[in-house]
């Protein structure tokens, strides 16, 4: 045979199948600009330049991961619906006399045409929307500087050869396909064995529990910790669940339906019973999958979303102040400290304001009961547990208190007030070593931070008569320790634009390391830029990832509409030779189908309301605890992805209508 | 009066984008009278299947008029038409029709079903009849799970549950082996003499032999028709084939 004549005919097969193969291309283009993307992204050095970037290119790195798992088995799914779909004109040739071989060179030289089509075109729209994207990242991440973008020689190879793989591994399982498969079969394949659907109660049953423990978790957890240790384990369970329920549950629900006479031979529900358990038979995996992929999409956008949007504040429950320093007051320190403020401010045009200085005492130590015991514990003992059961105590003098506060309090020897960051000191008095003191007041508010608790740890402000008391809770604790000298502490605001306020906290900073470098500082403002990296990255990979996840909800639609069209045409007919009339007909099947592609729409906002708890326990320990902007944007995710389902499915609607007609 | 009248029926399909015109029945006229069993038998393209078509109320001629005991059903409203189908015909296919989505106890419901009947009397439709059609055995099943003979007998009893005037069969065993063929025949005579009347259209000279009258068409009009009168199944089937190769080579109108 003429040597052409495969490829020719390989290609009039692909033009032939244009309204399936063509959104088979296109779904590799997009994985291929979705894999490029995130990969010349993690290779890009000018993001190496930028404060935190080390977070950014650890998140970089799993999308990559994550995009090349999820590519790889959305290819796969989307070619086995292909190559079912194409059973029946492979028969044919076979029966038409040509061997299986000439079949395999067939598909051979399909493959070819679409790996080379979507090698090409997926890698240079990767390079072109990738430099659209790397700006969006850039104004995600609030970073000014210009970074020149570059073509990712290393990211080209790797996407192509791991697609080149992907592409082979499809086209190996089309062989074995056509190689099991006799002629018979292969005509058949498109309609072969409708079997009537197996319903388990057992599987049911186990669906139930599977989602009801998930849901369980969900709404139990207590702390950020626990979300983030055990999300993972409730979104397995919830999987599973969900699977179970779409394929099992609603059949044996409608099995149910069915079985009551009177109801199921009521010309309405005969129609939509037995159309519905036909359906859910067979795209029960797919709606299954719809669901769960718009479930992580609204989980992931949603939450990044409020990561992003509440960052502000979140840094701002964080830092009480725009700036503090706290050293230990050997030398001149604090006044060489102060004059570096002072210069600086003037050189940058910013005005600190709310300036709060004063001496106070610092230790860490265990609260048992009323007792604070020494803090012991040798560097390399101190895990996880340490931080968490600890508590910082800062001292402070009554007169630097009074003066802060604007009050005028008393307090003699034996008292002392207390501020206790999160849960109140419940005792009336307290103990350090031999030291007692019986407790005035518990204040409820204090100047230097807010009531919110800390993640992890305690912290507490303790107020005394005067330095001597300090010296005197310090000795009692810590009586082999000398080093106990009292501290300075500047706590201020700032006024001024944006970037001053970054340029005065940075120059700050240098200098101060240059005075001392054991001086404590921390700035907002540079905190700021650090997180935008982190939270804008984080946004970046939800929104993308989200964005990948719909594109792959949209194409499954898609291919279901088809092939629910090419078998429908054909009942349509039937129902009307049968007495039927056309317009109900119609009206029937499109409620059916109404009904099958919007049940993961309604399984994933619940699934969303149960997450709901979880989500805000861990952007919590993001220290994002404002559920009012969680809430607000949970439900405007939803709804905007409600939306474009719903303009999805009235889209690939007009696609099944036209083959039903 | 006759049970079913077809005067000077026309069709004349025109393609979708204007252009070639096929003229398909060109002037065709019978009746049927109620009890009859008539066989329509034609070279394939004669144009067959549009006058059952047009019979069946599935579509409509270009000219000519078509009465069903005194209703001419050219004119009835589109709205009304599937409930009339529903409930004075009943359809046999070359290709069976059965819905994959119902059982075949189902399948046979399914136009009671659509005219509302209350569950106790469809049952108490079906016993019989499955008994009478053999397939009381299968009524669970599902249409893919059962053999060709079974599915047109399912079909048969789909069509007779609604007690039609009149039974339109389009080959109903061309897709059936020889066997299968003659038990459906056998059971098409046997409610004929119940006194179903019965129109079908066949290629098949075995299966027009068991008629009581045979229509021949040519060319989009009736050439011939034989009347079965006295003769046994044997001698009509020498007739008939007689007037096949008549008409094949290309005889003209008439005897
Ligand atoms: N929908 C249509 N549009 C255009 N022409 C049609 C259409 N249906 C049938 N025809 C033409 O009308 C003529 C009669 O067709 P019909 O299907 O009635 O033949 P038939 O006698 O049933 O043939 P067969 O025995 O092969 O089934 C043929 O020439 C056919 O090509
Ligand atoms: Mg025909």
């Amino acid at each position: 045979m003429n040597k052409i004549f495969y490829p020719k005919l390989a290609l009039t097969n692909l033009k032939k199948n244009a309204d399936t193969y063509v959104p088979y291309i296109l779904t590799c283009i997009g994985s291929i600009i979705a894999f490029y993307t995130m990969i010349s992204f993690y290779g890009n050095k000018g993001l190496d330049e930028m404060p935190g970037s080390i977070n950014l290119k650890t998140i970089l790195f799993l999308g990559t991961i994550v995009i090349g798992i999820f590519s790889t088995i959305f290819l796969f799914y989307t070619n086995s619906f292909l190559i079912k779909r194409r059973k029946k004109e492979l028969g044919l040739y076979s029966i038409l006399g040509m061997e299986k071989k000439h079949i395999a060179r067939v598909l051979f030289y399909e493959t070819v045409v679409v790996t080379i089509v979507s090698l090409t075109l997926g890698l240079l729209g990767g390079i072109l929307i990738g430099k659209l994207l790397y700006l969006l990242l850039l104004k995600l991440l609030h970073f000014t500087t210009p970074i020149q973008f570059y073509i990712d020689g290393r990211g080209l190879l790797i996407t192509a050869g791991i697609f080149l793989v992907i592409f082979f591994l499809t086209l190996l399982t089309n062989f074995i396909q056509v190689k099991m498969a006799n002629p018979i079969n292969l005509l058949k394949g498109g309609e072969q064995g409708e079997k009537e659907p197996k319903s388990s109660w057992i599987v049911t049953l186990f669906g139930i529990i599977s989602l009801g423990i998930g849901y369980g978790i969900a709404l139990t957890v207590k702390s950020p910790v626990e979300a983030i240790l055990l999300f993972f384990v409730a979104v397995i369970f919830v999987i599973i669940g969900t699977y179970a329920l779409f394929t099992s549950g609603s059949i044996a629900l409608l099995k149910v339906l069915k079985k009551n006479k009177n109801f199921y031979y009521q010309s309405r529900n005969f129609i939509s019973v037995s159309g519905m358990i036909y359906r859910m038979k067979q795209n029960a995996v797919g709606l299954a999958n719809i669901c769960i992929l718009s479930t992580m999409v609204l989980v992931t956008i949603s939450t990044t979303v409020s990561l992003y949007i509440g960052q502000e504040s979140m840094m701002r429950d964080m830092y009480h102040f725009d700036m503090i320093v706290v050293g230990e007051n050997t030398g001149n320190d604090e006044a060489l400290v102060a004059e570096s403020i002072q210069k600086t401010a003037e050189q940058r045009g910013v005005n600190p304001t709310d300036q709060i200085n004063l001496r106070l005492g610092n230790l860490t130590a265990f609260l048992e009961g009323d007792h604070f015991m020494p803090d012991l514990v040798a560097k390399e003992d101190k895990d996880n547990n340490y931080y968490t059961t600890k508590t910082d105590v800062w001292l402070i003098p009554l007169e630097d208190y009074n003066k802060m506060s604007d009050t005028s309090t008393d307090l003699n020897e034996n008292e002392v007030m207390i501020f206790s960051v999160g849960d109140n000191y419940n005792q009336k008095t307290m103990t350090f070593g031999d030291r007692s003191f019986s407790v005035k007041e518990n204040l409820q508010t204090f100047p230097l931070n807010n009531k919110k608790a800390e993640l992890v740890g305690k912290t507490c402000y303790i107020i005394v008569k005067d330095e001597g008391v300090i010296a005197d809770i310090q000795n009692n604790l810590y009586p082999d320790n000398n080093s106990k000298s009292l501290l300075f502490g500047k706590f201020f605001n700032l006024e001024g634009n944006d970037e001053a306020k970054l340029a005065f906290s940075e120059n700050v900073f240098q200098q101060v390391e240059g005075i001392n470098p054991d001086i404590d500082k921390a700035s907002y403002y540079v905190s700021l830029t650090e997180w935008y990296s982190i939270f804008g990255g984080f946004l970046f990979l939800g929104v993308f990832l989200g964005t990948l996840f719909m594109m792959a909800t949209v194409l499954i639609i898609y291919f279901k509409q088809i092939s629910e069209g090419y078998e429908d045409r054909d009942r349509f007919e039937i129902m009307q030779k049968v007495g039927m009339d056309k317009a109900e007909v119609k009206k029937t099947i499109g409620k059916q189908i109404l009904m099958v592609f919007f049940l993961p729409l309604a399984g994933a906002t619940i699934h969303v309301a149960f997450a709901f708890r979880v989500m805000a326990k861990m952007l919590a320990a993001f220290r994002l605890t404002d559920t009012g902007l969680i809430l607000i944007c949970t439900i405007v995710v939803t709804l905007i992805y409600a939306l474009i389902y719903a303009l999805v499915y009235w889209w690939t609607a007009k696609a099944y209508y036209k083959l039903v007609k | 009066m006759s049970l079913l009248e077809v005067k000077s029926l026309q069709k004349i399909y025109t393609t979708r984008f204007g252009g070639n015109q096929v003229q398909a029945l060109s002037n065709v006229s019978f009746s049927v009278e109620n009890g009859e069993y008539l066989a329509i038998m034609g070279e394939s393209g004669s144009g067959k299947t549009t006058l059952l078509n047009i019979l069946a109320s599935l579509d409509k001629p270009t000219g000519g008029e078509v009465f069903l005991d005194g209703n001419n059903i050219v004119k009835i409203k589109d709205s009304e038409i599937s409930a009339f189908r529903r409930d004075n015909l009943g359809f046999v296919f070359q290709d069976f029709n059965l819905l994959d989505t119902f059982s075949i106890q189902d399948n046979i419901f399914l136009p009671l079903v659509l005219s509302q009947k209350p569950y106790e009397e469809m049952n108490k439709r079906l016993k019989p009849l499955s008994k009478k059609l053999g397939i009381d055995e299968i009524l669970p099943k599902y249409p893919y799970e059962i053999s060709g003979g079974q599915k047109q007998r399912t079909a048969v009893a789909r069509a007779l549950i609604t007690n039609p005037k009149l039974i339109l069969a389009d080959e109903p065993t061309g897709a059936l082996d020889s066997k299968a063929a003659m038990n459906l025949l056998k059971i098409f005579s046997e409610i004929n003499e119940a006194g179903q009347t019965i129109l079908m259209v066949t290629h098949s000279i075995a299966a027009a032999s068991h008629a009581k009258r045979v229509l021949f068409i040519k060319d989009g009009e009736i050439y011939n028709q034989i009347y079965r009168g006295s003769m046994n199944n044997d001698e009509m089937y020498q007739k008939i084939s007689m007037t096949l190769t008549v008409l094949a080579t290309g005889g003209v109108k008439g005897e």
